[in-house]
């Protein structure tokens, strides 16, 4: 018993631990100007690692290719400044909603990733911009929207936390801009740019505003149905973002950024990425830092030609049936991502609920409650929202230090103890529906409490639950793709990402056969397994 | 006194505001096979499951072959401790009413269960023996049967074997053949009958008046939580002293 109570309080701290940190996820600064996190200095020595935080669909900054590598103009420039000071890269894709959490725990070393620094000034350390780019506004092809002030009355869509989003109604928007914004009929937000297209095809939206380097890239994608307003929402300029006051590591970067441009490989790697036009560290590499001295926004010249169209015209080629084998071979390296969270998921959480319920049917109130309240917050909350308590709330609430590893602990983690709870209660109203007959029966001829469970209780608990069981783990399956919320990268990420890239549904559509097959497996294990029990009544 | 196999001293058990057992004392001595007859509510479950632990008792006292199960200190119910409870269960068995035969093992396996799991008996010699009681019960080929695959009068004569196999000095009955139809019913009463020619300890509950004539060295007869009449069968059945047993076998005779 001292045993079972031990553990159960060790899972109850854990527990309020989550919970604190939900209180502070809270309390952080959203937004700009609140932030009063200070690093300590940082400076990185040849051999130590460098981790690049970036959203891994937004080519051409930083996105995931045929062959699940993470490319793209920015990681290539990161490549490039961690060969010359001698640092080892890590290419970390992020939940973009995530980026402060992820940057504040010391995640990542760095957000680089087509990052807009107006209007953020004040949140990060910067380098000095690097890419000059605008916010434009594309509409469909045959759509008689052909300036601003024809958005008035129409649905514009942008994406979640976007430089557009920021440009209409953020604090610093310009007057004209907000003006612009409540002439709208509506402004939705989506998640990406594939979703805000698809609202368009389907007439739900009228027009998407969105980066100009996107923009260039989804028009060469998507071949003539959509055009580019020639107004423009707002220039804007993109910087790396290093966590508050880490100058050393910034300096650093910056230094090796400026021998880049000045021996001309910064231009190489920019005209690679078709960039050529938007980059602007030639200009701004003597500047001073925007959070020094705020905002010193150059008027943006921002005058784009094609820039994602070389890589863009890549992603579309070859037949059908080609393309259905690449995105099968591309989502199967998620596959095994989505087999280990799904194996380690049962192999934790159906012991773990097996003592949750015996908590949870002790002889001591207190235990009892402890499971209750812990079955309770478990199953009242979002799975997603505990699987960013787990791996943030180290970080957030001991400043613990986390190996990169730590995604997928946290993602095991949150899957076991919240299938733990579900699997608790399907337990006991197994253990409950054994009639008490049984184990008076093995009381009178001497079973101990023990041997009375594992010889005559536990066998027929077994039997009782395979159908709810089989749900549960049915619905397992289709839940692991919810540890894209910590931006663990199983199937499913993979299929939005590729989604991103080739501008095209079909990935989605195979990852979902994917699951398909998957569970109809698993329901046909479990027919069998319940087949095998039916040897007794 | 201390010949005495059995022994409860003054049990009382209430639930809640209910008094279920008022001041019942029972002695059994070795051999000796005891029917506890009695109108439903009169008690004698209640006192079956407090004499067999499963069910707590309130007040008096419980001996097993002498030893202490419950002790009487100052009108309270003091338990053993488990060790000791764990040794006095071995002295007795019980069958059930409804079998409580464990579904998910053969006939022989819930033979065998405790017999190697709780006496650490030797598989080979417990299966032979569980073998030869199945024989005595009448069930040799049906020892590879799961409980769902037996009609009632099979599954409680594989329960007696169950109880049999733990070598109890007592057993215990409690209207074993009531979820029984008649003709099930005398396969059992005849099991019974052949316990009580190898000089089994027996104490039976049941409604089985004609049996419980013939067998019995004794019957007991209780209502209302009190024990109204005890005696030979030939007196207590045949020539009742008590008004309420008069009425009770009137009942089931007419």
């Amino acid at each position: 018993m001292g045993n079972k109570r031990k553990k159960a309080n060790r899972l109850l701290c854990l527990f309020l631990a989550a919970l604190l940190a939900v209180g502070f996820i809270q309390q952080l600064p959203s937004g700009k100007g609140g932030s009063t996190v200070t690093a300590k200095a940082e400076a990185k020595e040849s051999g130590d690692t460098f981790t690049v935080g970036f959203d891994a669909s937004f080519p051409p900054y930083g996105y995931q290719d045929e062959n699940g590598e993470y490319v793209g103009f920015d990681l290539d420039l990161a490549q490039e400044v961690c060969d010359r000071n001698g640092w080892k890269l890590v290419k970390q894709p992020i939940d973009w909603d995530s980026k402060d959490m992820e940057l504040n725990s010391g995640n990542i070393d760095c957000i680089w990733n087509g990052f807009t620094m107006n209007g953020r000034e004040n949140d990060y350390t910067w380098s000095t911009p690097y890419v000059d780019n605008s916010q434009v506004v594309v509409v469909p092809e045959d759509s008689d929207i052909q300036s601003l002030s024809d958005l008035e009355g129409k649905i514009v869509i942008v994406q979640n936390d976007s430089s557009a989003l920021a440009a209409f109604t953020g604090d610093d928007a310009t007057e004209e801009n907000k003006e612009l914004a409540d002439s709208f009929k509506d402004l939705q937000q989506v998640a990406d740019y594939n979703t805000a297209f698809m609202n368009m095809d389907s007439g739900m939206a009228e027009a998407v505003c969105m980066d100009i380097g996107v923009a260039q890239y989804q028009l060469a994608q998507r071949q003539g149905k959509y055009r580019m307003l020639d107004e423009q929402v707002s220039s804007e300029q993109y910087g790396i973002g290093f966590k508050k006051g880490n100058y050393e590591l910034r300096d650093q970067v910056q230094k090796t950024l400026n021998e880049m441009e000045e021996d001309g490989t910064f231009d190489q790697i920019a005209e690679k990425w078709g960039l050529t036009d938007s980059v602007c560290l030639a200009d701004t590499m003597t500047m001073d830092f925007a959070d020094e001295k705020a905002a010193s926004s150059a008027d943006a010249s921002s005058d784009s030609t094609a820039s994602g169209a070389a890589i863009a015209a890549k992603g579309n080629s070859g037949s059908f049936g080609q393309r259905c084998l690449s995105i099968c071979g591309q989502l199967g390296k998620g596959l095994l991502a989505t087999l280990a969270i799904f194996f380690l998921t049962l192999l934790f959480s159906l012991p773990l609920g097996l003592l949750v319920t015996f908590v949870r049917r002790s002889r001591f109130k207190v235990l009892q409650w402890i499971a209750r309240i812990f079955i309770s917050i478990l199953r009242g909350t979002p799975l997603m929202l505990q699987l960013l308590v787990v791996f943030y709330g180290p970080a957030i609430l001991f400043g613990a230090t986390l190996s990169y590893k730590w995604r997928f602990i946290a993602v095991i983690i949150g899957f076991s103890i919240n299938y733990a709870a579900y699997f608790a209660e399907i337990f006991r109203s197994g253990i409950d529906n054994v009639p008490a007959g049984q184990t008076e029966a093995a009381q009178v001829l001497g079973l101990s409490r023990g041997q009375t469970f594992r010889h005559i209780i536990f066998p027929q608990m077994v039997k009782r639950v395979m159908p709810p069981v089989t749900n549960e783990v049915i619905t397992l399956v289709k839940d692991t793709s919810l540890a894209y919320a910590i931006a663990y990268t199983e199937m499913f990420t993979i299929a939005q990402r590729i989604v991103a890239r080739d501008a095209n549904l079909m990935p989605l559509f195979v990852a979902g056969l994917f699951y398909y097959i998957f569970n109809a497996l698993v329901a046909a294990v479990m027919a069998r397994l319940e087949k095998k029990l039916s040897y007794f009544e | 006194m201390s010949d005495m196999l059995f022994k409860a001293s003054h049990l009382k058990k209430s639930f809640g505001e209910t008094e279920v057992l008022k001041d019942i004392t029972v002695e059994v001595a070795q051999g000796e096979v005891v029917s506890i007859l009695g109108p439903s509510g009169s008690g004698k479950s209640t006192f079956l499951r407090c004499a067999t632990l499963l069910e707590t008792m309130d007040g008096g006292s419980l001996e097993y072959e002498g030893k202490y199960a419950v002790r009487d200190e100052g009108g309270k119910a003091v338990y053993a401790s488990g060790d000791e409870l764990r040794k006095i269960r071995q002295s007795f068995g019980l069958v059930f009413q409804n079998f409580n035969l464990f579904p998910h093992y053969t006939a022989l396996k819930n033979i065998m269960l405790s017999p190697v799991l709780t006496q650490k008996r030797n598989e080979e010699e417990v299966r032979k023996e569980a073998m030869v009681l199945l024989e005595k019960v009448g069930l040799s080929d049906k020892a590879d049967a799961y409980p769902g695959q037996l009609s009632g009068g099979q599954k409680q004569r594989v329960a007696i074997a169950r109880a049999l196999a733990m070598n109890p000095k007592i057993i215990f009955f409690d209207e074993p053949t009531s979820a029984l139809d008649p003709e099930l019913t005398a396969g059992i009463l005849r099991v019974l009958k052949d316990l009580a020619k190898e000089k089994m300890t027996m104490v039976i509950v049941t409604h089985e008046i004609q049996f419980a004539h013939d067998i019995s060295d004794r019957v007991v007869f209780m209502a209302d939580g009190n024990i109204i009449e005890q005696g030979r069968p030939q007196d207590v059945i045949d020539h009742p002293a008590n008004q309420r047993t008069r009425d009770f076998l009137n009942l089931l005779t007419e």
